[in-house]
């Protein structure tokens, strides 16, 4: 929906109407929960897809006057009618919006691998190789001392013995490692960004996306000893998660290769397929133990790399996802829980901080080695704040393997989150605009439109 | 079994139906109006083979509304019009007034026969319900003939509008019933016709919204999630407050079609949307079916409604005869022509099931099914023999579908996977 917002300038009145269009929808639905107040159907879960799609977007656009991405209109959408501000969603209107998530998923999934293109990687093999060694054991380390440090700050861990909390703070180190790629892909789909800073974002996020997934197994196999008494290193996780990535990888191929060869016979009613692969193909994935995330983004990198139908496949990607990432992130923004954040704001903003600042130099020393242009010391990092759905997920699992402090542990995550999730995609999006990478696209699609239209 | 089998099983249904249905080359195949999907959904359903039960149906409950409310807001863009030629005003005045005679006709056979069968309100809701779905002849039939046959003349043009401008009946029909028994409130007590006139207005507000917000110019991606958005809400706030969503929807559709200055490129856009959409709402409406549910007597009410619609039909065909220069030509009986029910009867059939599960939304639901089936078996015979004593079968060559214009043509600025 948002591709083409700056091919021409919005007057004041078009966005006086805008706001007028918006107050009239936040009007519509709250005619109807005063209505019907106890209606909590799946009917309310489709107005408010509905309603959230017309009040992200419209948000999207009224925000962008402050020269805010359009991810932030969406989050700001969700948050306003969500159940801790104005109430319009209910809780369990929420919680029903949450199934959108596993087609925006696949969606973010497959884009991600079709954007990887392997000769762009092999280029930036060496600079890519050093971002990730030098992100991942600066963040790890120094997240885990200052999650250390600031103990006395949270609650769940006052009476727990040093060895248990160096269990959990290495958690949390490895869940600060963690990234992304949706709010990346959003604010990707939305500026149409090319350049240094947008590649080297994208290898980076959704690699590192498979490290984390790895590495969060390994580190819980290693903290299970040091939080719980008798608790014993044990690989047979390692070796299901082994079997659970490699068959991920093999099922992703099959995909892919399938993919490619429907596109190139039939080509057509593409949509059905994503909604079909996003909803069904997911769930069976998930019921067979596979990671259907490094399935689909193997699948589209499949699609890019070993077939003549990358353009076709990612065009088609980028077109559905412009609906779904509206819903996917309000929905996002109505999930945040507002009086947790505001309870745990110091220690959540203190723990941001020290990852945003660690996450820089960090960028600086790797992109020192690798010796990378200076608009890639300079910006690299700024795509690597945003947290957002595959760290919540970690949590999760987290949550749920220590039941201990699991709750505790996922509050305040979900604090940190909430906080990145908001200032990620505006430092992104700053970052293509004073590179000029968004820019560059802009007067691309606007010479594209005018081919087209001639 | 699993819903998730189910949705991936409609999805390829609906993707099998936009194939088979897409192509210009093989326009013509297929039943008419579409019920060999409703005789396999109910084959598919709890009633015969009981491979989908009724908690699978009741899951599909959201994706049924929004489907019919689809369908809906796709007649309400089109309405009033055939391809890109208006239809003459007093076509439409005659068509809704055909409607308003049969359905009436039915409803109150409906309504005379329930007297020992039913109490005072669900006799009023059936009566509704049950000429409301028998209303209309679906315009899916007429096109079929017409195309399949390449028939070209007067009376090929006077049953295509007849059966274009129908749909409106049915869809208000929908709406009053639904508002009669809302449990919705407001501060201020508001009488039957009020939700009703809410209902519209839902449809109305958000029409013009997806007419702002399309704005100037026309882009495709950005169209797609203006019309999603408004239509999901129109559907999803109208069933919030049990309110009518096809009458919501088609009112959106219909205001977008009047303001926005982009109504050509929508339609084109919406238009291939509406059989791969319809195809699995209607395996969903047969599968719907519970025979058991239904009321006492109710082969008594079903059967009153089948002759009254076909007595009715009979009479808007010798009255068509009559008065207009097109039908004069051709068969006395030329009204079984408009006989075939299918698409909207079933969507209204359905919407009543959802609304009123029970024995009265089963009996308008089945009475519906039945029309449908029925229709099949007499209604495109009848229009064919029509139309070849009117002299125009065969008459040229066949006309280019509504779908050549498709968003993908370069003058809409695109193309859509």
């Amino acid at each position: 929906m948002s591709d083409a917002h700056a091919a021409a300038p919005k007057t004041f009145a078009t966005r006086l109407v805008q706001a007028t269009v918006l107050a009239v929808v936040f009007a519509l639905l709250w005619g109807a929960t005063r209505a019907m107040p106890a209606a909590h159907g799946e009917m309310g879960t489709v107005a408010a897809i509905g309603f959230l799609l017309l009040a992200g977007t419209l948000m999207s656009e009224l925000l962008e006057t402050l020269r805010l991405p359009h991810l932030s209109g969406y989050l700001a959408a969700g948050i306003l009618a969500g159940p801790h501000v104005l109430g319009l969603l209910d809780h369990h209107t929420v919680e029903g919006l949450t199934q959108v998530n596993g087609l925006a998923l696949a969606l973010i999934a497959f884009a991600g691998g079709a954007e990887l293109k392997l000769d762009i990687l092999r280029t930036g093999l060496r600079s890519l190789a050093w971002a990730m060694v030098v992100q991942t054991l600066m963040v790890l380390t120094v997240m885990t001392g200052v999650f250390m440090l600031v103990r006395p700050l949270i609650p769940f861990l006052a009476a727990m013995p040093l060895a248990a909390l160096a269990g959990v703070a290495l958690l949390w180190g490895t869940l600060s490692v963690s990234r992304s790629p949706s709010a990346l892909l959003g604010i990707l789909s939305q500026t149409r960004a090319q350049g240094p800073v947008t590649t080297n974002a994208l290898a980076f996020v959704m690699t590192s996306d498979v490290l984390v997934v790895v590495l969060i197994s390994a580190v819980m196999a290693l903290a299970r000893p040091l939080i719980e008494p008798g608790g014993e290193v044990s690989l047979e996780g390692l070796q299901a998660l082994g079997h659970e990535l490699l068959g991920s990888v093999a099922i992703g191929t099959t995909l892919g290769l399938c993919l490619a060869l429907y596109m190139r016979l039939v080509g057509t009613q593409l949509v059905l397929i994503f909604v079909a692969l996003g909803i069904g193909a997911s769930q069976i994935l998930q019921y067979l133990h596979f990671e259907p995330l490094l399935a689909f983004m193997v699948a589209g990198f499949v699609v890019q790399n070993l077939s003549k139908q990358g353009q076709k496949f990612l065009h088609a990607v980028e077109e559905t996802s412009g609906v779904v990432y509206v819903v996917f992130f309000a929905t996002a923004g109505a999930h945040l829980d507002v009086p947790l954040v505001r309870k745990m704001w110091l220690v959540a903003l203190i723990l941001c901080g020290a990852r945003a600042l660690t996450t820089w130099v960090a960028s600086r020393i790797a992109s020192d080695i690798a010796h990378d242009p200076p608009v890639l010391k300079k910006w690299a990092w700024a795509s690597l704040v945003s947290q957002a759905g595959l760290t919540l997920g970690l949590t999760g699992i987290i949550a749920r393997t220590f039941p201990k402090f699991g709750e505790g542990f996922r509050a305040l995550a979900i604090a940190t989150i909430a906080v990145n999730e908001m200032f990620g995609p505006v430092l992104f999006k700053l970052a293509l605009d004073r590179t000029g990478e968004s820019k560059k696209e802009t007067v691309r699609a606007s010479a594209g439109e005018g081919e087209e239209a001639a | 079994m699993n819903p998730i089998l189910v949705l991936l099983g409609l999805l390829v249904l609906s993707y099998i139906g936009g194939f088979l249905v897409g192509g210009r080359a093989i326009r013509g195949f297929g039943l008419p109006s579409g019920s060999e999907y409703v005789a396999l959904g109910f084959l598919v359903g709890p009633q015969a083979l009981g491979l989908v039960d009724r908690s699978v149906l009741g899951a599909f409950e959201p994706i049924a509304q929004v489907a019919i409310g689809w369908l809906a807001l796709v007649i309400g863009l089109d309405y009033g019009f055939r391809r890109r030629r208006r239809v003459p005003a007093r076509r439409i005045v005659g068509s809704i007034a055909g409607a308003v005679v049969t359905g009436s006709g039915v409803g109150l056979a409906v309504f005379f026969a329930s007297d020992s069968l039913l109490g005072p309100s669900d006799r009023l809701v059936a009566a509704i319900g049950v000429g409301a779905a028998c209303a209309e002849t679906t315009r899916h039939a007429v096109r079929w003939v017409v195309e399949r046959h390449r028939a070209k003349g007067p009376l090929s043009d006077l049953v295509h509008d007849l059966s274009g401008g129908d749909d409106i009946v049915p869809i208000a029909a929908t709406g009053v019933a639904f508002a009669l028994h809302t449990d919705a409130h407001l501060r201020v007590a508001v009488p039957a016709w009020g939700w009703v006139a809410l209902t519209i207005g839902v449809g109305v507000v958000l029409g013009l919204v997806a007419a702002v917000l399309l704005g100037k110019e026309f882009r495709l991606a950005e169209s797609w999630g203006v019309l999603l958005g408004t239509s999901v809400f129109a559907i999803g706030t109208a069933a919030r407050m049990e309110l009518s969503t096809l009458l919501a929807a088609f009112a959106l559709g219909a205001t977008l079609s009047a303001a926005s200055r982009h109504r050509a490129e929508i339609r084109a856009m919406v238009r291939p949307t509406e059989r791969p959409v319809l195809l699995p709402a209607l395996l969903l409406a047969g599968a719907s079916i519970d025979v058991g549910a239904l009321p006492k007597g109710a082969a008594r009410l079903v059967a009153a409604a089948i002759v009254a619609r076909l007595v009715c039909k009979i009479a808007i065909g010798l009255s068509a005869r009559a008065t207009s220069r097109a039908a004069r030509g051709t068969v006395p009986l030329v009204g079984l022509g408009l006989f075939s029910a299918g698409g909207l009867a079933m969507s209204v059939g359905l919407a009543f099931a959802l609304r009123f599960p029970g024995p009265i939304g089963e009996l308008i639901l089945t009475t519906a099914a039945l029309a449908t089936v029925l229709g099949e078996l007499v209604g495109p015979g009848s229009l064919r023999r029509a139309l070849e004593r009117a002299g125009e079968l065969d008459a040229g060559p066949t006309p280019p579908p509504p779908e050549a214009v498709t968003p993908s043509s370069p003058e809409l600025g695109g193309s859509r996977p």
